[in-house]
């Protein structure tokens, strides 16, 4: 009898991906380029480029992060400090506050020299420090930062008693700063400081990239896998884990100054922890040590907190991620076709049910109208699809109680699946699964948009990273042999 | 010509002496073995040559020139390459990665030149390439076709190979291998063995071997050196050192002396 063919079974979706990632880096790197460029193209919404700018910045920032803790190894707590260097540097060298009208591309350079100084000064003694100490040293220089940022509007210097200075601003920042400006043109709206964000996160991949593949690259990879190895083998551990901070504290400055003169101000609670512990996210989501991830995961954490804003577009999205989910990781693919219709079947059933014994629990469909618009085309269609499902499943008028109860069931209900053995069984479970998922949906995002939202983006990232424990594009370390 | 002068160490952790008062020197183009029951020492004289360890008394020098207060980069630049006894691989790297990242201490290309891959850092990456090849090559059949393997996918024998392929790397003059036959089979020992004298025939190197495998050290080594408690108790060519008393007593014990 012949033997099973050894290649595992690729349908067009896999083979697409294949060839995705066959194609070499530089074309894959300027398609994805290009389609980023589009955007302000395809969409007059301020709004929307403004996300987008967004996911550049914090992207851009993510892939910094990336070179000190994924290649150096350094656990870097305070990171977000340099960020707030370099966009305070850049307050003070183009507002009012002194007096002082810098060039951009003179603040932009000097903030990078200010970055990379910093990031040298607070790396030098910290580097015999390993892991957990740094960690809390370096926390410490974050919040020693934030308070700085805070109290140094008034600022008595020794030898000239009874002068106070305003460094910075204090609560109130320092704001009407002067936008950016190349070759005599002014950057002022939304799109132009896209664009300069967008040129920027190409620049720092760039840059990255090439060190990378360098060996200096090489000895950083090196020294996350064993750094004695490495040291033996004539790699200046110290000097490398100090290049990698410097480099990292240099770019998020000038990054720092970008986002300064794009928000024309800066404010102390811009650089707070929450901004930090987002970033780690970002890049913890995306795949540590890996660039392309660093990108994904902030761009997954910029925008999904921006979708969730919106009940229709987060209702579409919602839907389409999870039939897209149910199609893409069941295996065989019509598994997946099958939850679905199941599902759906389900659902009736059980409004059915309801219906028959219990008709007074029903509420008729409910719709919230968005805050901040999209496009009405999306707002129309989405409304429309959600009066469906909302007359599909069981919309109750107490929805308080059993919401919370179902969210509670569910995220349990979802990590056990996620450890059950494929097969009959699990296909049958995800049915309920699938359905409890939708039911939470709608009756939690229906009742308080503004409070579940965050409740989302947990649900999200711990979802994400469950399946996908290395991050989404990172690659499992194969530790001891 | 001395290379390597190991002069009046003593290193102690604690209250425990490891090393006591040991001194030896190792000739250019020598191969010279240690060997000694387990605890005697021997991968602590191999740290203290590397740096690793301070010693607390006397003098290592390499050349003429000591090696003392340098970092374990900085004496990897003056030319020794080790390897470990238990296998310190770069694991999640190709095979080809771990050799080419030891040639970081003879590289020279800065910042700038990575960044706008100047004709300068394009020549030297070429020049890395190929010397990981060639020190690769030196392997021959039994690493070729693996270059771009992970080398956690590798088996054992070639894990170690590779692992000497990466001090190569480093273009020493001298190389310290901590137990290179270790857990190996008789083939694979008879290789390693070869192997060995190939590196100071074809490679020019200095080689200073710990070695349990008596058959290993009895057929490569120009001269052998007993260690036990941290002190050297014979010292001379392997006939002469297998047959000593002292030794012998130190392997089997002072009830099996062989009369």
């Amino acid at each position: 009898m012949a033997s099973p063919p050894l290649t595992t079974r690729r349908d067009a979706l896999t083979r697409a991906l294949e060839r995705w990632n066959a194609l070499p880096a530089t074309a894959r790197f300027f398609i994805l380029l290009a389609a980023a460029a589009s955007v302000p193209l395809l969409t007059s919404n301020d709004y929307v480029i403004r996300i987008a700018g967004n996911v550049c910045l914090f992207a851009t920032l993510a892939v910094a992060l990336n070179v000190v803790v994924g290649y150096a190894g350094l656990l870097d707590l305070g990171f977000i400090a340099f960020y707030g260097i370099g966009a305070y540097t850049y307050a003070i060298l183009s507002s009012d506050q002194f007096g002082i009208h810098w060039p951009s591309w003179a603040s932009l350079i000097f903030i990078g020299l200010v970055g990379l100084v910093s990031g040298f000064l607070l790396g030098s003694p910290s580097l015999r420090l390993l892991g957990d100490y740094l960690a809390i040293v370096t926390l410490g220089f974050g919040l020693v930062f934030a308070q700085l940022a805070l109290t140094l509007d008034r600022v008595e210097l020794p030898w000239h008693p009874g002068v106070i200075i305003n460094l910075t601003g204090g609560t109130n920042g320092i704001v009407r700063l002067d936008p950016l400006s190349f070759f005599g043109f002014q950057l002022h709206t939304v799109t132009h400081y896209f664009y300069a964000l967008l040129v920027w996160l190409a620049l720092v991949l760039i840059i990255v990239h090439r060190l990378n593949q360098s060996r200096i690259g090489r000895a950083w990879r090196s020294m996350g896998e064993d750094a004695l190895a490495a040291e033996t083998m004539g790699m200046p551990t110290r000097r490398l884990k100090l290049l990698a901070f410097s480099c990292g504290s240099a770019i998020a400055g000038i990054t720092g100054g970008i986002f300064a003169a794009w928000q024309q101000s800066v404010f102390p609670q811009n650089f707070s922890t929450d901004v930090l512990i987002t970033l780690y996210a970002m890049m913890v989501l995306g795949g540590i040590s890996n660039l392309g991830g660093a990108v994904l995961g902030a761009g997954v954490l910029a925008i999904a907190p921006e979708l969730l804003r919106s009940p229709e577009l987060a209702r579409l999205i919602f839907y389409a991620a999870l039939v897209f989910g149910l199609l893409l990781f069941t295996r065989p693919r019509r598994n997946g076709l099958l939850v679905l219709v199941s599902v759906i079947g389900l659902g009736a059933l059980l409004r059915l049910g309801v219906q028959a014994f219990a008709p007074d629990w029903l509420s008729p469909p409910t719709l919230e109208v968005a805050a901040v618009s999209v496009s009405t085309a999306i707002d129309r269609f989405s409304q429309q699809f959600g009066i469906y499902v909302q007359g599909w499943i069981v919309l109750l008028k107490e929805p308080l109680l059993v919401g919370n109860l179902a969210f509670a069931v569910m995220i349990p209900a979802l990590l056990a699946l996620s450890r059950m053995k494929p097969g009959r069984i699990k296909l049958l479970l995800t049915i309920p699964a699938v359905y409890l998922l939708v039911f939470v949906w709608e009756t939690r995002l229906a009742a308080e948009p503004a409070v579940t939202r965050l409740l989302l983006i947990g649900g999200l990232l711990v979802t994400l990273m469950i399946f996908r424990p290395n991050g989404l594009l990172g690659r499992r370390k194969v530790e001891i042999v | 010509m001395t290379l390597l002068e190991f002069t009046n160490i003593s290193k102690s952790f604690g209250g425990l002496q490891v090393i006591r008062n040991f001194s030896f020197a190792v000739n250019a183009g020598e191969i010279v073995s240690i060997i000694g029951p387990n605890g005697a020492g021997k991968t602590t004289v191999f740290n203290l040559i590397t740096g690793l360890y301070t010693p607390d008394q006397g003098d290592i020098r390499l050349e003429g020139k000591s090696l003392l207060g340098l970092e374990p980069h900085q004496i990897c630049g003056r030319g020794i390459a080790r390897t470990f006894q238990l296998l310190r691989l770069f694991l999640n790297m190709s095979v080809r990665e771990n050799v080419m990242s030891a040639a970081y201490p003879r590289t020279h290309s800065n910042l700038a030149q990575i960044i706008f891959r100047t004709p300068g850092f394009q020549r030297e990456e070429a020049r890395i390439r190929a010397l990981a090849e060639e020190k690769l090559g030196f392997f021959g059949e039994r690493l070729a076709g693996a270059f771009d393997q992970l080398v956690y996918s590798l088996p054992y024998a070639n894990r170690r190979q590779v692992e000497i392929a990466r001090a190569m790397a480093t273009e020493p003059k001298m190389l310290l291998l901590d137990e290179p036959a270790a857990g190996m089979n008789p083939n694979e020992t008879q290789e390693i063995t070869q192997l060995i004298g190939e590196l100071r025939t074809r490679g020019g190197y200095t080689i200073l071997l710990i070695e349990h495998d008596m058959q290993v050290v009895g057929d490569i080594s120009d001269r052998v050196i007993a260690l036990d408690y941290g002190e050297k108790i014979a010292e001379g060519k392997y006939q002469e050192v297998a047959t000593n008393e002292r030794v012998i007593e130190a392997y089997l014990g002072r009830k099996h002396r062989i009369q």
